[in-house]
C-alpha cells in the first residue's frame, strides 16, 4: 500500500497543475474561503449576541465595503489554491481531493476523524447557525399568545368554507384551467417547431451545432426566470388579468416543452430513420415516417402533464394578479374573509387533485 | 459474359474520426447473383453495403450500377429508389400496421403531399398486399409491426424492399438477430427474391453454413480489404481462419 501511495504522490508532483488537479485545488480553495467567511460571520454574530459593541461594523458598513470584500475573498482564494497540494503533502485528504482525486485505497476510517468529514461537519454546523440568525428564527414568535389566537380564528374561518361563494369560486376556476389550456395549446407548436434545432442527435456538426447551443442557452434563461416573475413583467406590459398570466405561462410551457419533446427526440432509434432513408424518401418524408410516429405518444403524455402543471401554476400566478382563481383567493385573504378563503382553497384542491389524477391515468393509458 | 450490374474499384470510405473503415475494395456483381459478403464485426461489411447506396458517401474509388457512375451522383434519392435494403434489427415503424410499413416502400415514387397524408391508392395498397402474400404473412396485414416475431418482422422489411420493386437488394446481417431455424426461413425468402423475382441479392452474413447454403459466389472483408473472393465451397479450413483468426471456430446452424 505504501509503495501505490508514495508512486501516486511522485505522480502529483511531476504534473502538478493537470487538469483534475486544478479543479480540486479550485474546489478545495472555494471551500476554505467559504469555511472562513462563514467563520468570521457567525462570529460576529455570536460577539454581538453576547453584547459586544459592533454597531460600527452593521450590515450597511459590509454593503458598503462590497467591492474591497470581495477582492479581499478572492485574493485569499487566490492563496488558497496552493493549499491542496500542501495539506497532499502531510497526508489529510480534502473534500476537493475525495471529489474529484483519484480512488485511492485508504484505511476504513470513520467519517468523523477523516480530515474531510471533520471540515464538512464544521461547514455545515456554522452555516445552520448563520441560517438561524438570517431568518430571525425564534421560538418566542411561533409561541406568542397573539399569533396564536390569530391563527386559530384563521383555521377556524377555513374550517367553516362559505359555500355560497362557490359558484363564483367554480367559474373562476375554469377561468384558471381554460388560461392554463391556452397557454399549454400556444406553446404546442412554438415547441415543436423549435424542439427539433435543440435535439443533440439532428444538430450535430458546424451550423447546426452553434444553433442548437444558442437555442439551449436562451431555454435555460428564460426557464430560469419563474413563471411568477414573467406574470410581474407581463401585468406592466399588457395590464393586470388574464391575459397577463397566459402569456407569462406560455413563454415557461414553450421552454418546458421544449426541453421534454428534446429529450423524446434526442431518445429515438435511428433504425426506422435509416430504413426509411434507404428507399429514396426525402428529407420530409424522413421526418415525417422516422421520426414523428417515434414521438407522438410521449409528446401527448408529456403537453398533458404540463397542462396539469400549468393549471397549479395559473393558480399561484393569479396571486400576482393573472388572473382566475389566485386572484379571486388573494383579494379575499387581503380582507381576511377567512370564510371565503377556505371554500376557495378547497375548490383548488380539488381541481388539482382531479386534474392530476385524470392526467396520470390518461398517460398510464398512453403508454 | 455480359456487363456487370454494379462495379465497384478501388473503393474507400474514411470516416470523420479518422477510422479507415474501407480501404479500395474491387469487385464486380453480375446480374442474377446471391453474393453474400462475409468478416468479423467492424471489417467495414455495413459501410460497404451503405456505400452502395449511398447511405454513406465514400471517400474514393469508383462505383457503377449499370454503367452509371453513381459513386458521385448527386441524386441519391433516386438511386437509393433503385435499391432495396434489410437491417439486422428489421427497423420497421413500431406503431404502424404491417401493410403500411410495406407501403413505406413506395415512398420514393409517390408525390410529397400525396405521402404525406398517406393517400395510398388500391393499386399501391394490393401490390404491398401481393408482396405480402409472398413473404407469407398477408394474414397479418392490419397488425401492428411491433406485435410481430422477429422473423416475422423481418419478413415484412423483405416486402417492404420488394415493394420498391428494387433493381438490386441490400442485406446487412439480416438473420443475426433471430433463431436458426427462423433465420432460414427469412433467408428463404430472400432466395424466393432473388430466384422468382430475379433481383440481385448482396447480403452480409455470419455463419458459414448459411452461406454455403444460399450464396452463389462470396466476398470476405478483413480490415477493409478483401482477403477472399470466389465460391462458398472454396472456403476451406485454412480460408475460414484466415478470414476470422487462428482462434476461430465455426458454428454450425442446421
Amino acid at each position: 500500500m505504501l509503495g501505490l501511495n508514495a508512486y501516486m504522490a511522485k505522480k502529483r508532483e511531476i504534473s502538478m497543475l493537470n487538469k483534475t488537479q486544478f479543479k480540486e485545488s479550485l474546489f478545495d480553495a472555494v471551500t476554505f474561503t467559504y469555511t472562513l467567511a462563514v467563520t468570521f460571520f457567525a462570529g460576529w454574530l455570536l460577539a454581538s449576541s453576547l453584547g459586544v459593541d459592533l454597531s460600527a461594523y452593521d450590515q450597511d458598513f459590509f454593503v458598503a465595503n462590497v467591492p474591497k470584500i470581495s477582492l479581499f475573498l478572492v485574493g485569499i482564494m487566490g492563496a488558497l489554491l496552493w493549499l491542496n497540494p500542501l495539506l497532499y503533502k502531510v497526508g489529510l485528504r480534502t473534500i476537493g481531493l475525495v471529489l474529484f482525486g483519484p480512488q485511492t485505497p485508504t484505511a476504513q476510517k470513520s467519517f468523523l476523524k477523516t480530515f474531510h468529514g471533520l471540515h464538512l461537519l464544521v461547514i455545515f454546523l456554522l452555516t445552520f447557525y448563520v441560517s438561524i440568525s438570517v431568518t430571525e428564527a425564534s421560538l418566542d414568535d411561533l409561541l406568542d399568545p397573539d399569533g396564536l389566537s390569530g391563527a386559530a380564528r384563521l383555521w377556524l374561518g377555513l374550517a367553516d368554507p362559505n359555500w355560497s361563494i362557490l359558484p363564483k369560486a367554480i367559474v373562476k376556476a375554469l377561468e384558471t384551467i381554460f388560461i392554463a389550456f391556452l397557454a399549454t395549446t400556444l406553446a404546442i407548436p412554438v415547441a415543436f417547431f423549435l424542439a427539433f434545432f435543440a435535439s443533440k442527435n439532428l444538430m450535430r456538426t458546424g451550423l447546426a451545432l452553434s444553433i442548437y447551443t444558442t437555442l439551449r442557452i436562451a431555454l435555460n434563461l428564460s426557464r430560469s426566470v419563474e413563471p411568477l416573475v414573467w406574470a410581474l413583467i407581463f401585468t406592466v406590459w399588457v395590464g393586470v388579468g388574464p391575459f397577463a398570466g397566459m402569456l407569462a405561462l406560455f413563454l415557461h410551457s414553450v421552454a418546458s416543452l421544449i426541453k421534454y419533446y428534446s429529450e423524446v427526440i434526442e431518445g429515438i432509434s435511428e433504425g426506422p430513420l435509416e430504413a426509411i432513408r434507404s428507399t429514396g424518401a426525402n428529407n420530409v418524408q424522413v421526418v415525417w415516417f422516422g421520426v414523428v410516429p417515434q414521438i407522438v405518444l410521449p409528446y401527448i403524455a408529456m403537453t398533458l402533464y404540463r397542462w396539469d402543471t400549468n393549471v397549479r401554476m395559473a393558480t399561484v400566478i393569479g396571486l400576482v394578479g393573472g388572473g382566475g382563481i389566485g386572484t379571486l383567493l388573494i383579494t379575499y385573504q387581503g380582507q381576511a374573509m377567512w370564510h371565503e378563503v377556505g371554500c376557495i382553497i378547497l375548490v383548488i384542491a380539488a381541481i388539482v387533485w382531479l386534474m392530476d389524477a385524470a392526467s396520470a391515468l390518461i398517460r398510464e393509458a398512453l403508454k | 459474359m455480359s456487363r456487370p450490374l454494379l462495379s465497384v474499384k478501388n473503393l474507400g470510405k474514411v470516416y470523420p474520426n479518422g477510422v479507415s473503415a474501407l480501404k479500395g475494395v474491387t469487385f464486380d456483381v453480375m446480374e442474377g447473383e446471391f453474393l453474400v459478403v462475409i468478416g468479423l464485426s467492424g471489417s467495414g461489411k455495413s459501410t460497404l453495403l451503405r456505400c452502395l447506396n449511398r447511405l454513406h458517401d465514400p471517400s474514393y474509388g469508383t462505383i457503377e450500377f449499370r454503367g452509371e457512375r453513381i459513386d458521385q451522383m448527386k441524386d441519391v434519392l433516386s438511386l437509393r429508389r433503385r435499391i432495396g435494403m434489410i437491417f439486422q434489427n428489421f427497423n420497421l415503424i413500431p406503431r404502424h400496421s404491417v401493410i403500411n410499413n410495406v407501403l413505406m416502400g413506395q415512398l420514393g415514387r409517390m408525390n410529397i403531399w400525396r405521402s404525406l397524408f398517406q393517400n395510398f391508392t388500391d393499386d399501391e395498397k394490393a401490390q404491398a398486399l401481393q408482396y405480402l402474400e409472398l413473404v407469407g404473412i398477408a394474414n397479418k396485414a392490419n397488425i401492428r409491426a411491433d406485435q410481430l416475431s422477429g422473423g416475422q418482422q423481418q419478413r415484412v422489411a423483405i416486402a417492404r424492399a420488394l415493394c420498391q420493386k428494387p433493381e438490386l437488394l441490400l442485406a446487412d446481417e439480416p438473420v443475426a438477430s433471430l433463431d436458426p431455424a427462423t433465420a432460414h426461413t427469412v433467408m428463404d425468402h430472400l432466395r424466393k427474391a432473388n430466384h422468382d423475382l430475379g433481383i440481385t441479392v448482396i447480403c452480409n452474413l455470419h455463419f458459414l453454413s448459411l452461406v454455403r447454403e444460399y450464396a452463389t459466389r462470396v466476398i470476405a472483408l478483413k480490415a477493409g480489404e478483401i482477403v477472399f473472393q470466389g465460391l462458398p465451397q472454396d472456403i476451406d479450413n485454412a480460408w475460414f481462419k484466415r478470414i476470422y483468426g487462428e482462434e476461430a471456430r465455426d458454428i454450425d446452424v442446421e
